[in-house]
């Protein structure tokens, strides 16, 4: 373990890997990862890894998008095959009021430059005739969307980190931050003590508890969702599909099964990672409706994981005011795997230059919730 | 023409105890239509069960050396190559011997012409390659020919069981015993014996088809309803070069036809058989059967309905009271009779109007094995069969079956020396050595009769129960024995010493660790080189424990690599979390009762 690190990352998931390792590509020295469990033991290694772009905000849109191109480089640039697979997003509209949202969206992503477009019932039911288009009004279709496999992406970040020669401890758990007149002097830990002038806090839902530490306030909770996998069947599904109104989305990894989870009624906390039988029940409902190719399909596995809920469901990306150099990137909601890639690359920059410079994250700053918020609505 | 107090049709293990008591007594002729005596003993090289009067633990070939050592030196008149070709009137038989017709009378006659293998219909069941059980057990066993190299065995019965595992120990493959039953027809030790080589059983299968134009190249098999007819769509194809089908076997009764004896259908004894009494005499005085011919059962059952049908002659044809002796063979059959597995049997012979009194059985408790850092021997034989050669071959009195010998055996841990002598006898192999200390490494003596024998320091696989690589081990000692029942002492680590049942010389290709993902060994080590050493990481990477059954099959392996790797104790490993559903369910398992 080092004495020294120029930058101390807390929180070893997707977020945390991401800017660890954007840091390492812009020639920082001395990258310290700590990850309290295993790799992709949190939120990333829970989530279904959907990749999207079709946001209802344009800055999310430009970020997603940025995100896309960093996902398609990743083989190359991290250094193994994470199952991408840019198979598009289906999100379905039932109501009067998601045909607006959808065409006010559509519109919007256009003109950030999204290959995204309007298909009708009956345009879904010839691209997808295994899909029940019944009270469908239309869909929102973006191929350039798509999935891969969150563990892996995890574990390649981890393993390229220290192959750049970063550190990525696992199995350690910090247990404070030395500050002496609001700048930051190092981390304890229960391996051992860091010095160092820079801390991220990407703990996900655990990110308050970071911050209590040092008296930094971060809105953010933890909230359960549940998930399931089936066996895997001969590929058919392309892409992920979202129903907002039926309340799930389902892929189909590389692998053949399918990957799908809802929103519960009423959300445990994140501490519970317990699951439910109703979850099954209600999913087996949907899925035997939409899609009733799945009637026979073997559930194999569910499990949860913790959504890092912020106020408006959207990421916070900043600076803390009080303590110089503490950097936290949390709040994604349920998102933080599609934009780690350039949310990493964005929080390097503010790191290395003081500012972003490749995308422009300034929407997602704490300040909006003491301005008034927008809450993000296209979330599962 | 000759005439004789008695003779004997068929010499196998029925014919041959019989002849053995009348030998002693009166004139006898033994005829059999093989080269040599014994029937199906000749080719059965696996050890017997039952007791030791009978020959248990004894090879069925070296039982019929035996008899026939016994035999010849009395004064019994023995004619093999001879086939009876009908029995006529004035108790007269006639045979063809070298392209010869002759005659004999008898007093008395025993038919003992034993069964035959029942055929199963399927496409191209006429190609070369479909070969009864027998068939293949002769041509292998008796004259050491090969029929094949990929085998499929159609049956579960002990027979199918037996010859499965002596396939493998000839090296050659057996793809799958099939059984289109929900459960094993045999012994449970025999079918534990297949299933630690990997062979698997399949229930509720059957086959359909053939496939080959010249010779067999493959098979269609498909699974089966309650009512035994093919579900369509889960048909799948083999590919083996031969066919075994050991669907059951079925009396030959032509004689006793011809003999003027009844014959009935009762499909428990085997289909049609001679009626007969308890002491083995048909509707027709002058004639008595014994063994497969009388119902379908096994060799230890022939044997002693043979003393018994020879000892009534003796008390007929020289008038000598055998009165005692005779109701004590009829006590012995009882109570081989008495287990589960002669259910069948006990309601045919009720049909006949033979009750078998039923022989009560002690309370089977178990008890822990010890600990104790001894070696001692661990029984794994809970199914009631009529066997107790452990309980007569242990000296210490540490096993005990009781009079019941269909009790499974009770093992008394203090009570064992270590000597594992039962181990060696044991004729469903269910009997293991095991040494378990304070030392991360166990010893393990795992009863072998597969060639080569390992050597000492050899390193081996470790297969579990089921056939499936578990770990490396090492050869501490081999232990040789006259029966040819070896023990392979192994030394393994410790976890693992309750789930090792058999080894094996490392195979070529990489064992499968996770079956459900086709996970190998060499996958697992290689992430494990890379660095990665943590469970939760390296099943993200490689899918192990993933897969429908949930880590269940594969979880102790994988976690015995990684200690073995990294010098990590499996208890100080995290070892993941178990998610539900336990068993994979289909969504429509959720729908409500009007939605289905």
């Amino acid at each position: 373990m080092m004495k020294h690190a120029s930058v101390v990352v807390i929180g070893g998931g997707i977020v945390g890997s991401a800017i660890a390792f954007s840091l390492l590509k812009m020639k920082t020295k001395n990258v310290c990862v700590i990850e309290k469990s295993y790799v992709s033991s949190g939120s990333t290694g829970r989530c279904a890894g959907g990749i999207r772009q079709q946001w209802s905000s344009p800055m999310n849109v430009k970020l997603a998008m940025r995100s896309v191109k960093l996902f398609e480089e990743f083989e190359k640039d991290v250094g193994m095959n994470i199952e991408y697979y840019q198979g598009g997003y289906l999100l379905l509209a039932y109501t009067d009021s998601e045909v607006d949202d959808f065409e006010k969206n559509v519109r919007m992503q256009k003109s950030q430059g999204l290959d995204v477009e309007i298909l009708t019932s009956n345009q879904i039911k010839e691209k997808f005739p295994f899909i029940n288009v019944e009270d469908i009004k239309l869909g929102s279709w973006c191929q350039s969307d798509g999935h891969a496999n969150p563990q892996l992406a995890n574990i390649a970040y981890a393993i390229a980190i220290r192959k750049m020669g970063g550190e990525f401890l696992t199995h350690t758990t910090v247990t404070g931050i030395d500050v002496q007149n609001r700048q930051i002097i190092g981390v304890q830990t229960d391996n051992g003590y860091i010095s160092t002038k820079i801390v991220v806090d990407a703990a996900g839902f655990e990110a308050p508890k970071i911050g209590s530490m040092i008296g930094v306030d971060i809105p953010v909770h933890g909230e359960r969702h549940q998930i399931l996998v089936t066996e895997a069947v001969n590929h058919f599904l392309d892409p992920l599909v979202i129903n907002f109104n039926h309340n799930y989305y389902v892929r189909q990894t590389h692998h053949g099964s399918l990957m799908m989870g809802q929103g519960d009624a009423n959300p445990a906390s994140g501490e519970d990672l317990g699951n439910t039988i109703e979850f099954l029940e209600e999913m087996s409902e949907k899925m035997i409706k939409d899609f009733p190719l799945l009637k026979n399909i073997h559930i194999v596995r569910q499990w949860s994981g913790a959504y890092d809920m912020s106020p408006d469901a959207q990421p916070i990306i900043d600076e803390s005011k009080d303590i110089s150099r503490f950097i936290y990137a949390t709040g994604f909601s349920g998102h933080g795997f599609m934009l780690a890639p350039a949310v990493g690359e964005s929080v390097a920059e503010m790191i290395i230059h003081g500012q972003t410079v490749t995308t422009d994250v300034s929407n997602l700053k704490m300040d909006r919730f003491t301005i008034g918020i927008e809450r993000e609505h296209n979330v599962v | 023409m000759k005439e004789y107090d008695a003779v004997v049709i068929g010499g196998g293990p029925a014919g041959m105890a019989a002849a053995d008591v009348l030998g002693d007594h009166v004139k006898t002729l033994i005829l059999d239509e093989n080269d040599m005596l014994g029937g199906q003993l000749v080719k059965q090289t696996h050890k017997f069960f039952g007791d030791h009067v009978h020959y248990a633990s004894t090879r069925g070939f070296e039982i019929a050396n035996k008899f026939i050592d016994k035999i010849e030196k009395k004064p019994v008149d023995i004619l093999t190559s001879s086939t009876v070709i009908g029995i006529y009137p004035q108790n007269t038989v006639a045979y063809v011997r070298n392209g010869h017709e002759d005659q004999v009378k008898y007093k008395k006659l025993i038919i003992a012409t034993g069964a035959m293998e029942r055929q199963l219909p399927f496409i191209n069941s006429d190609l070369p390659g479909v070969y009864g059980a027998g068939a293949v057990q002769t041509l292998m066993n008796q004259y050491g020919i090969f029929p094949g190299k990929r085998f499929l065995i159609i049956g579960s019965g002990n027979i199918g069981l037996i010859l499965a595992y002596q396939l493998a120990q000839t090296g050659v493959e057996v793809r799958a015993i099939v059984e289109a039953l929900d459960k094993i027809g045999g012994y449970e030790v025999h079918a534990n014996k297949a299933k630690r080589l990997g062979i698997p059983i399949l229930l509720k299968h059957t086959i359909v088809k053939a496939i080959g134009d010249e010779s067999v190249q493959g098979a269609i098999i498909a699974e089966v309803d309650d009512k035994f007819n093919v579900i369509a769509g889960t048909e799948k194809e083999i590919v083996v070069d031969t066919i075994c089908i050991s669907v059951g076997l079925m009396p030959i009764t032509e004689l006793t036809e011809q003999a003027k004896c009844k014959i009935a259908y009762i499909p428990e004894l085997g289909g049609y058989v001679p009626v007969r009494d308890e002491r083995m005499r048909t509707t027709n005085p002058d004639v008595f059967v014994a063994g497969d011919l009388s119902s379908i059962e096994e060799a230890t059952t022939a044997m002693i309905e043979g003393k018994l049908a020879a000892m009534q002659i003796v008390e007929d044809v020289k008038k000598i009271d055998l009165e005692k002796e005779i109701s004590n063979e009829i006590k012995t059959l009882a109570i081989f009779r008495s287990g589960p597995k002669s259910l069948k049997i006990r309601s045919g012979l009720e049909k006949m109007g033979i009750v078998t009194p039923r022989i009560e059985m002690p309370k089977f408790s178990p008890l822990p094995n010890s600990e104790n850092g001894k070696l001692h021997a661990v029984i794994e034989c809970t199914e009631e069969i009529p066997c107790n050669s452990c309980e007569s071959a242990c000296k210490f009195d540490a096993i005990k079956v009781g009079e019941n010998i269909n009790t499974p055996p009770v093992f008394d841990p203090l009570k064992c020396t270590g000597c594992a002598v039962c181990v060696t006898v044991c004729p469903g192999l269910a009997i293991f050595m095991e040494k378990s200390d304070e030392s991360p490494n166990a010893t393990l003596g795992i009863p072998y009769e597969f060639l080569p024998l390992p050597k000492s320091n050899e390193k081996m696989w470790g297969m579990d129960r089921d056939g499936n690589y578990v770990c490396d081990l090492t050869v501490k000692r081999v232990v040789k024995n006259p029966n040819k029942t070896y023990i392979v002492y192994v030394d393994l680590p410790k976890e693992f010493v309750d789930v090792v049942r058999h080894v094996t010389y490392p195979r070529k290709e990489n064992p499968f660790v996770c079956r459900c993902e086709e996970i190998t060994v060499d996958q697992i080590e290689k992430v494990i080189d890379s660095g990665i050493t943590d469970f939760e990481e390296i099943k993200r990477i490689t899918r192990v424990t993933m897969g429908p059954c949930g880590g269940k099959n594969c979880k102790m392996i994988i976690l015995g690599i990684i200690s073995k790797k990294t010098g990590i104790p499996i208890s100080k490993l995290s070892h993941g979390t178990s998610r539900p559903p336990v068993k994979v369910v289909e969504f429509s398992a959720f729908l409500r009762g009007d939605k289905k």
